[in-house]
Formats: structure tokens, C-alpha cells, sequence
């Protein structure tokens, strides 16, 4: 999972920032997005286990093309999905179609957002938190999420933990992060990425670039993407699940439950609305 | 609450020692004798030690109060300040929950002390009995070190010289070696040090060891812990000169206001 997850998780998975940036974000290209991603499996045993013990319906925040929330529903799972972005909808819906699936997601911010239910579970997968750029956008998501939780509810979010090798890694050259094949061409797609980091302002902005190359390595195509991530750190998180009203939480350190130790572990947190 | 006393192998519990090993710190005076001056009203240090600090503010004219946990800290302060003709009002108290006389107008929290607060609950319990004891309009002023990702790295569980400088009495060399183990996801180092004694042809007469725990806390996390205390505004500061925060290797020098 790794290297593939952390190229992945570079790109990200939403934006919630709004607004209509002179880059596209890599959610503008939903097809290109699944090319890329949606072979990803790493994480969904775990979301499957967390929606099956809910006992109650799930929502997916950040569901993007439907991921992991389409897993969820072939798995008979009571689970809707909410997104920033509509492209991204439309493809999940369409994906849903093809596979006779009723997927019931809306278009909405995840700093404020309305369901027409409340949820056993809420689930937040694959960093999509990272786009909450300011503590005020985090504490927005944190509280709107916990509005659309039954009492005794639970906010699952994965977020992976920033590692000091995030940070000491240099910024500014561009990084082949990943190479697959494109189904219909046949030719390799690269994923080229040029990381600026803050890392007192836990920031990171990557310009992604995904190059089609021929078998006799010419660049027949090239999408040009950029994405930002806010970085979170254990006691900051608990510290925005308490701020924004959850009443417990647990901080673990991988999909298995084990505990956090290091800092190249993935970050599952666990908050309560009692 | 945890028992209110320091590990018998702390710094704390020599204060001769101490003073020794900080005789060559002066970076944050200027700093926060200034910050004291310009307070409009009485000052409060928490964590006052043996008055590095305390001691020059007073000589500054300024009303300035003091505790520490440590009773021998204190009693030293109070015999350094007697000899220089002052009875500062120090006591013994816990950062972790205190009460003081008085309102102030500034609490300050100077030499990366907050860093002895290992939990959240530490901090918040610490940063709201000083939100308490400021006036409205009083400011919190302290600072700590931002975690240097390369420092960590590079110098964890190795034997470093920290420093050398002079006895400040025989004026003969010291050396400080440090030994630091940083717990990146807990987010806390584990220093061990020695103080190594030598003569001046650089043989070594004696050495004392002592160790501490300190926490770090990032910058965003700080803005929540002052948000969850009470605090209405704060600002922050990449060292004593007031330049903005931007490296990981900058003091977090930060103040915060009770409106």
C-alpha cells in the first residue's frame, strides 16, 4: 500500500477550499482521478468493518467517486455520500448505474453541509480532512459532521500522520510518484509531483502533473493539477474533536487498531457524540 | 493531578547546579524584562526558578511576583534576591493549577518552562488558572521551541557536546553534553545531560548528570490549547526579535490576551 497510497494521498481525494482555482484540482478530472486511484483497496476492509458495526445508516464525507462508498453499498450497507465536488458525483453516480447500485449522495461542503438524515457513522477516508486549510475550516467540518450524528455516534477519520521525513524531504523538484497503464491506450500514465512545504504552517501544495507517455516515451498528453493538504498532528486533533463538542475520542495507529506509536503509521480517529 | 514534585534526578533540585549550567543564558533577558516594563501593572512569573529572570526585572523597578515548583528553587532565588537588598513575593506553586494574590496585568512563562506540561489536560489546567489570575486585558507571554525536524532526526540518542563555556566563580571550562530521545508521535524528548567539570589543561575533575522530560507543541495545536482556555486573541512570533514564525528551527515566542 504504501508507496501507491502515498502518491495517492498527495493527490487527495477533495477540495474543500471552493472557489475556482486557474489550476484545475485533480477532482475536475473524475475519470483521470479513477485511473489513478480507484484501484486503491488498502483501507477498505476497515471502512467495511466500521460501516457493518454501526448499526445504523453511514454517511461518507469526501465520497469523491464513490471509492469506498460504492464498496459499502454492494455490501448491502444503509450508506449515503456527500462531496464538494460535482464532477466527482456525477461519475460515482454513473459507476452506481452500471453496477445497479442506489447511491444517494448530495453535492455540499463538508465545513457546512445538510443531510436529510442522521448517522450511526460518519466516515472521512484517504486524508480527504487535509483540505480543511485552517482551523476554522476544521472546526466547521468537525461540527457540522457531529450535527448529522444520532447521539452515541461515532466520527471515523483517517488522516495519515505528517512524518518528520514529510518534512525534511526537499520541496520544488518534480518527483515521478507513481507510473500505470491506461486501459484504453495502452500507454504508461506518470504521475509527476512538485511538492511545496510549510512545515510550520503544516501545509503542503503539490503541483501534480500526469503525463501519458507512448511506448516510444513521447509525452502524448499531459493534465496539469493542483491540490493543497493541511497536516494535523495527534494532540491537535484531539484537541479540534474537543473544541468542536465530541465528548470522547481515541487516537490509533492503523486500520488493524493498533496503537499509534510512529510516525510513519496512518492516523484513525475515533470521536464520540454522546 | 500528578503529585506536585520534581524526579529527584531533575535539574531543579540544585539550584547551585543550575545557576552553573545557565550562567552563559541571557538571550531571552532583554526580551522579557522589556515585555515587564511595558506591562501596566503587576507581572507574574510562573516558573520562576532561581530568578534568572525574576531577579533583573526587579532590579528594573518593575512589581513583579514569582513561584516555582520547587522549594529549593525558590529558597535560592530568595537568598540571591536578599543579598541585592530585595523580599520578592515568591512562592511555591504548581503551573498545573494555582492560585495568586493578586490580579496581573502579565503572566509570563519564560525558558521553555510550559514544556514541563506533558498532557493536554497539563496545559489546559496551566493556561487556564493564569487565564484566572490576569486582569481583563492581561497578556500571557512565553515561549518555546518549534521541533526541528532535522534536529530530531539527526540527533536522536546521540551523545552531543552542547556546550562549553566557564565556571562562572573559578572561571574554569565546563562542558555540557546532551544525549536527547525524541518521541516524535507523543511528541516529547528525553533529555539526558552531563556536566563535566574540568581543569584548565581540560582533564576532568567531576561530573554531575542530571535528566528532564520536556513536550513540544506545534503551532496550530497552541492555538487551540489558548482558544480551549479562554484566551480571545493571540499571536505568535519566530523569536525574541519579534520576526515572524517561518523555520523549524525559530523560537515559538507567543503571547495571548484575556479580553
Amino acid at each position: 500500500m504504501s508507496g501507491f497510497a502515498s502518491e495517492a494521498r498527495r493527490l487527495g481525494a477533495r477540495d474543500a477550499a471552493g472557489g475556482a482555482p486557474a489550476v484545475p484540482s485533480p477532482y475536475d478530472a473524475p475519470e483521470l482521478y479513477d485511473l489513478m486511484f480507484d484501484a486503491l483497496d488498502f483501507d477498505l476492509p476497515f471502512w467495511l468493518d466500521v460501516a457493518r458495526g454501526a448499526r445504523g445508516p453511514v454517511l461518507e464525507v469526501g465520497c469523491g467517486t464513490g471509492r469506498v462508498l460504492l464498496r459499502l453499498l454492494a455490501a448491502g450497507i444503509d450508506a449515503d455520500g456527500v462531496d464538494l465536488s460535482a464532477p466527482m458525483l456525477e461519475r460515482l453516480r454513473h459507476k452506481a448505474a452500471a453496477q445497479g447500485l442506489r447511491a444517494s449522495v448530495r453535492t455540499g461542503d463538508m465545513r457546512g453541509f445538510a443531510m436529510p438524515r442522521r448517522y450511526a457513522r460518519a466516515i472521512c477516508a484517504f486524508n480527504a480532512f487535509a483540505h480543511c486549510e485552517t482551523i476554522e475550516d476544521q472546526l466547521n467540518a468537525l461540527r457540522c459532521i457531529r450535527e448529522h450524528l444520532v447521539p452515541g455516534g461515532a466520527l471515523v477519520l483517517h488522516m495519515s500522520y505528517p512524518s518528520a521525513s514529510l518534512w525534511i524531504d526537499p520541496s520544488g523538484a518534480p518527483v515521478l510518484e507513481l507510473e500505470s497503464k491506461h486501459p484504453v491506450t495502452g500507454n504508461t500514465l506518470q504521475l509527476w509531483d512538485t511538492r511545496d512545504k510549510n512545515v510550520v504552517g503544516q501545509f503542503q501544495r503539490s503541483e501534480v502533473e500526469v503525463r501519458e507517455v507512448d511506448a516510444k516515451g513521447r509525452i502524448v498528453d499531459s493534465q496539469r493539477f493542483e491540490t493543497n493538504q493541511r497536516w494535523v498532528y495527534r494532540y491537535e486533533l484531539e484537541l479540534l474533536l474537543r473544541l468542536s463538542g465530541y465528548t470522547r475520542w481515541e487516537i490509533l495507529g492503523g486500520f488493524a487498531g493498533e496503537p499509534l506509536l510512529r510516525d510513519d503509521q496512518q492516523m484513525i480517529s475515533w470521536g464520540w457524540k454522546d | 493531578m500528578e503529585p506536585a514534585r520534581n524526579e529527584p534526578n531533575e535539574p531543579y533540585v540544585d539550584p547551585e547546579l543550575y545557576d552553573i549550567v545557565y550562567s552563559w543564558y541571557d538571550a531571552d533577558l532583554a526580551f522579557y524584562v522589556d515585555a515587564a516594563r511595558a506591562a501596566e501593572g503587576p507581572v507574574l512569573e510562573a516558573a520562576c526558578g532561581t530568578g534568572r529572570v525574576l531577579l533583573p526585572t526587579l532590579e528594573a523597578g518593575v512589581d513583579i511576583d514569582g513561584f516555582d515548583l520547587e522549594p529549593a528553587m525558590v529558597e535560592h532565588l530568595r537568598a540571591k534576591a536578599a543579598r541585592r537588598g530585595f523580599q520578592p513575593r515568591v512562592w511555591v506553586g504548581d503551573m498545573r493549577g494555582f492560585t495568586a494574590p493578586r490580579r496581573y496585568a502579565l503572566v509570563t512563562i519564560p525558558f521553555r518552562a510550559f514544556m514541563h506540561l506533558l498532557t493536554t489536560d497539563e496545559q489546559l489546567r496551566c493556561l487556564g488558572s493564569i487565564r484566572e489570575t490576569l486582569r481583563p486585558g492581561g497578556t500571557l507571554v512565553m515561549n518555546l521551541f518549534y521541533p526541528s525536524f532535522a534536529i530530531i532526526t539527526e540527533r536522536d540518542g546521540r551523545r552531543v557536546r552542547e556546550r562549553e563555556f566557564r565556571h562562572p566563580e573559578t572561571g574554569a571550562p565546563v562542558v555540557l553534553w546532551d544525549t536527547p530521545r525524541y518521541d516524535r508521535v507523543s511528541q516529547t524528548l528525553r533529555s539526558e545531560r552531563e556536566v563535566e567539570f574540568d581543569d584548565e589543561g581540560g582533564a576532568m575533575r567531576d561530573v554531575r548528570r542530571y535528566s528532564f522530560t520536556l513536550r513540544w507543541t506545534f503551532r496550530f495545536e497552541m492555538e487551540l490549547l489558548l482558544r480551549a482556555a479562554g484566551f480571545s486573541r493571540w499571536q505568535v512570533w519566530g523569536g525574541f526579535d519579534r520576526r515572524p514564525l517561518e523555520r523549524d528551527t525559530d523560537e515559538m515566542v507567543w503571547a495571548a490576551w484575556r479580553d
